[in-house]
């Protein structure tokens, strides 16, 4: 299992490399320039010089504002490392992603690093809060439906994950916000809390539960079709395996032989679904969060590539890329966890 | 043999086409006897046990009554989108319409009250949605869609003296109606932000407007001495016998108002009208009128419309004097560009721009000449001296088109968009041009519906073309890495999942915004999308073949063929591909699903295919503000509805094949 793991982080880091490069690349063909927007922005600030003196000390500011970036060289794999932070800049330092240097979000008027806390929390937990829900749900609905198969109550759970899952997310929400905020008012449209509000305590969190209760639901609605549809697949066919006929056989009660000898096997394909949907929720439900104002990483990403603040998308890019990889690694490490074959071969 | 003696081609043929597509137990039902003459049995009665698995699959599907009817929506769909736009050809995807934004599904727009045919038309007159018409006994009327957008306005609520009163002229707006009863009383209603019709404290504070005349708002018009009363986008103006005008509006939309509007004498406290006019009309930007000169249209800026053309379609001008040679201007009408000039000897002539989808002015024979033209939006409605009418001008609702009941008419009558003929004692004879939408307009005032059309085109082509290029990238590195294993197999699987693990929406959010900034056409940025979603898209498909192929390469026949000598590649595309399809076909139907969604998705997050050039998507972009997807919900509704429709058909089909295809889930039924 260790040498599994191992070999696993290893390809896991090599592939992250390779798409961080890639990355890198495209980034280096958008017409940005940081150095530029630098040296512009000071010399603007500088009175009283002529144009001559203007040109000349923009001409300086730049090149130092190059060496300070590390873009003051032409090669991109050299520019590359140094954004990595493992080559060093023209004054020998080393500042990059890995030394958590990342840069600076034009729009916001802060440091990267400082600016996406808030937002991967944000992201964090509505996918953890969504993510519980829905499985809770899900999967004994699923589960109720392979075993009472072609029944009405199956048909009817299958209709409804049939629209559920063709519809694409943003009709739903736009739905779901006309009939909960415009028709019912029930539920605020958008934002974390209340306008003009200072409250405290539980108050405080009584409020921001109100705000993201419309939002979570769409989630775990538009997230339940998908899944009840797979825990039904899968457990369709748990339930006709010979083991079960042996199970019941025996003389096992129905309960054991669903929830001890079915699940257990039906759960294996369905763990990359789970695991998948689960990093995808915390990665930020992009269109979910522009809808509703939610503050998450889907939706400074979607502002980031609006207003073209380059850093911070780069940024984000590296962020989804690493949590993209490392749920491939969860995904893995659970099959074994579930799967004893799996336990076992490697 | 006697018998297949007798047997032509066509029967032939038949018989084959029977045995194809329906089996031989019908070849044997409808062939058989004739064919075999009377020995019935000769061919044994389990013939129909023996079908192809291709067939098999066939006929499980078509037992399905909802898969059948997911097929037939689905087919429908793709028709309508591909063949509809044929038979909209007057559709453009920059179509913009100001006076039909935002309005409703509706037919309504052209649908006179009844009490009003049997009464007899006074008048009618529209600019944008609605239409007012006065009744020979004086009663006012109020038809189309009434609500002005998301104001909360709405020209339907009349004042009940309107109602009660005898009026003797009414005109409308832009987003406000101006009637003047009998007796003089002024009345006006609905938007009054520009100062269309009332004089409240913020309108006399507003340099850019133009205020109603104290004299009219006070009633003290002598209402028999009105010559016209007529309404231009934000602007009204009212023209007496004796040539005085009073005009108001917003001098924004019309830049050249103030040049007619009264100027305020200080000395004296009395406002000064202009006089000597004797026509006034509105086009969309300019107020023109004839002065008493009549000898060219006056609108304050110099040689504005001195060339003067005879025909809508030729570009040939001609100076205005030139034109005149003497003859007088008698009356102007306008549409949103041009004038119509209408000389006292019956002869008429055009000047301002012209648009391209325009219908000219029909050849009248020697005695026949207008005696009346009146003006829509953009089309003109004119009348002969031998009753005939005529209709030319703009044609992009059809407005143009006379209807063949239209004979021996008195007068004419033009809304917007529409065009009313009556009798001599003022009955309707008929009216025609632009009934309404049936999904409504959107933001920029274009039919809904003939967008849903066009954008389902571009969508469903995104999707299809997706698909396509991951089919072909997908499947034939699957191929290639299940059947040859080995170290290809290793390098394809390790690029595969380099690719699925590329977040999809950011990368693209990427790509798209990199696109943007690189100046493309409004199709390279289509290819673009279906390249990107087809690229980031093939992996799954690639490990599906390849799974099915290491079963299939296990398989007797591959060993078979193998042994035989049969080539690599004859192997892997004519004896596994077949085998690997059917497979292939229910992914390709679900994927075709998703792509949908993606590029719908995209493009409603302003990232995918760009307004004005419609699709799913972006269509529904508006639908994200939780007021406007209220108050105007015939925007996002029907859209929806039919990709959710479409959506939902061909994951049926998917879903439907997946189970016919697969011999264990049918076993288990």
């Amino acid at each position: 299992m260790g040498r599994y793991i191992l070999k696993r982080l290893v390809y896991m880091v090599l592939v992250f490399i390779l798409l961080t490069f890639v990355l890198y690349s495209f980034y280096q063909l958008m017409p940005v320039n940081r150095a530029y927007q630098d040296a512009k922005n000071d010399v603007s600030t500088m009175k009283r010089l002529t144009e001559e003196e203007k040109k000349h000390k923009f001409d300086e500011l730049y090149e130092m504002y190059q060496r300070k970036y590390g873009t003051d060289v032409p090669e991109v794999w050299k520019r590359y490392l140094r954004w990595l932070g493992v080559y060093p800049n023209y004054y020998g330092e080393y500042k990059g992603l890995l030394t958590g240097d990342v840069g600076y979000s034009y729009d916001h008027r802060m440091d990267v690093i400082k600016l996406v806390g808030p937002y991967i929390r944000n992201s964090f937990l509505i996918g953890l809060f969504t993510q519980i829900a829905v499985l809770g749900v899900t999967i004994p609905l699923g589960i109720k439906c392979a075993v009472k198969k072609n029944s009405r109550f199956d048909h009817g759970v299958q209709i409804f994950s049939l629209f559920g899952y063709s519809t694409p997310s943003f009709i739903t929400y736009i739905i779901f916000i006309v009939l909960f905020c415009s028709i019912l008012k029930i539920f605020p449209v958008s934002g974390m809390k209340t306008a003009g509000t200072n409250y405290t305590g539980m108050k405080a969190v009584l409020d921001t539960l109100w705000h993201i209760a419309l939002p979570t639901i769409c989630l775990i609605y538009s997230n339940l079709a998908g899944t009840t549809r797979i825990c039904r697949a899968s457990m369709i066919d748990a339930l006709s395996l010979d083991c079960i006929r042996t199970a019941r056989a025996k003389g096992l009660t129905e309960k054991s032989v669903i929830y001890s000898h079915a699940w257990r096997n039906a759960i294996i394909p369905m763990v990359s679904i789970i695991v998948g949907s689960f990093f995808a929720t915390i990665s930020g439900a992009m269109i979910l969060e522009t809808m509703f104002g939610f503050k998450g990483m889907g939706l400074l990403m979607l502002n980031a590539a609006r207003n073209a603040d380059y850093d911070l998308i780069m940024f984000l890019e590296v962020m989804y890329t690493f949590l993209g990889l490392f749920s491939n690694l969860v995904i893995d490490l659970t099959y074994g966890l579930v799967d004893p074959r799996v336990r076992i071969s490697k | 043999m006697e018998n297949k003696k007798r047997e032509n081609i066509f029967r032939k043929l038949a018989r084959w086409a029977v045995r194809g597509f329906m089996g031989a137990k019908y070849e044997d039902k409808w062939f058989g006897s004739k064919q075999a003459g009377g020995a019935d049995n000769s061919r044994p009665d389990d013939s129909e046990l023996i079908v192809s698995p291709a067939r098999q699959i066939f006929n499980r599907f078509c037992e399905r009554k909802v898969a059948i009817f997911a097929v037939f929506v689905v087919v429908l769909m793709l028709l309508v989108v591909f063949i509809g736009p044929y038979f909209m050809p007057k559709y453009y995807d920059a179509f913009t319409e100001t006076t039909q934004m935002d309005l409703p599904p509706t037919m309504s727009l052209m649908s006179v009250p009844g009490e009003m045919k049997t009464d007899g038309i006074r008048t009618i007159d529209s600019y944008s949605s609605f239409t007012v018409g006065v009744s020979n006994t004086g009663k006012f009327h109020l038809w189309g869609i009434t609500r002005l957008g998301a104001t909360g306005l709405n020209v339907a609520d009349i004042p009940q003296e309107v109602l009660d009163k005898k009026i003797a002229f009414a005109a409308a707006g832009q987003d406000h109606i101006i009637a003047i009863a009998e007796d003089g009383s002024f009345y006006g209603w609905g938007s009054n932000r520009f100062g269309q019709f009332a004089r409240d404290k913020v309108v006399l504070e507003n340099p850019n407007l133009v205020p109603v005349p104290e004299i009219v708002a006070n009633g003290e018009l002598d209402v028999n001495h009105i010559k016209k009363v007529t309404c231009g986008f934000q602007a009204s103006a009212i023209l007496m016998d004796d040539g005085t005008l009073y005009i108001w509006g917003n001098k924004q939309a019309y830049s050249n108002l103030e040049r007619f509007a009264a100027t305020y004498d200080e000395a004296t406290g009395e406002y000064d009208y202009m006089t000597g006019i004797v026509d006034i009309d509105f086009t969309l930007n300019f107020v023109c009128a004839i002065n008493q000169n009549q000898n060219s249209v006056f609108t304050g800026v110099k040689n504005m419309y001195s060339a003067v053309r005879t025909s809508l379609t030729n570009n040939k001008t001609i100076k205005m004097s030139e034109f005149l040679n003497g003859r007088k201007i008698q009356e102007i009408r306008t549409t949103s560009k041009n004038i119509c000039l209408l000389l006292d000897d019956g002869t008429i002539g055009f000047t301002g721009d012209f648009e391209a989808d325009i219908v000219d002015v029909p050849q009248l024979e020697a005695d026949e000449k207008f005696v009346d033209i009146q003006s829509g939006t953009y089309h003109y409605t004119g009348i002969t001296n031998k009753g005939n009418v005529y209709c030319f001008g703009g044609d992009h609702y059809y407005q143009t088109k006379v209807p063949t009941k239209v004979k021996n008419a008195a007068k004419v009558y033009a809304g917007s968009f529409q065009s009313y003929a009556a009798d001599e004692n003022g009955k309707l004879i008929d009216a025609w041009g632009l009934k309404g939408y049936i999904f409504g307009t959107d933001s920029r005032g274009a039919d809904i519906f003939q967008r849903v059309i066009a954008g389902g085109k571009i969508t469903m082509t995104v999707g299809i073309v997706a698909v396509i290029i991951e089919i072909i990238l997908g499947v034939s590195l699957g191929l290639l890495a299940g059947y040859f294993g080995g170290w290809v197999d290793m390098l394809i699987m390790r690029v595969a999942e380099v690719f699925s693990s590329i977040p999809f929406l950011p990368f693209v959010l990427i790509l798209s915004t990199l696109t943007l900034r690189w100046n493309m056409t409004v199709y390279e940025r289509l290819y673009m999308i279906m390249a990107i979603i087809g690229v980031l898209r093939w992996p799954g498909f690639c490990y599906i073949t390849r799974a099915q192929i290491l079963v299939a390469r296990e398989s007797e026949y591959v060993t078979a063929a193998q042994s035989m000598g049969v080539k690599e590649t004859r192997i892997a595309f004519k004896h596994i591909l077949p085998n690997v399809i059917s497979v292939i076909l229910v992914d390709m139907t679900l994927a075709f699903a998703s792509s949908l969604q993606t590029e719908t998705t995209l493009s409603f997050l302003g990232f995918g295919v760009m307004e004005p050039q419609p699709s799913w998507g972006n269509m529904l972009t508006r639908a994200s503000n939780a007021t406007a997807a209220i108050n105007f919900w015939w925007q996002w509704v029907f859209t929806a509805f039919i990709l959710v429709l479409t959506a939902v058909c061909i994951n049926t089909i998917g879903d439907t094949l997946r189970d016919v295809i697969d011999p264990k889930s049918s076993n288990d039924k």
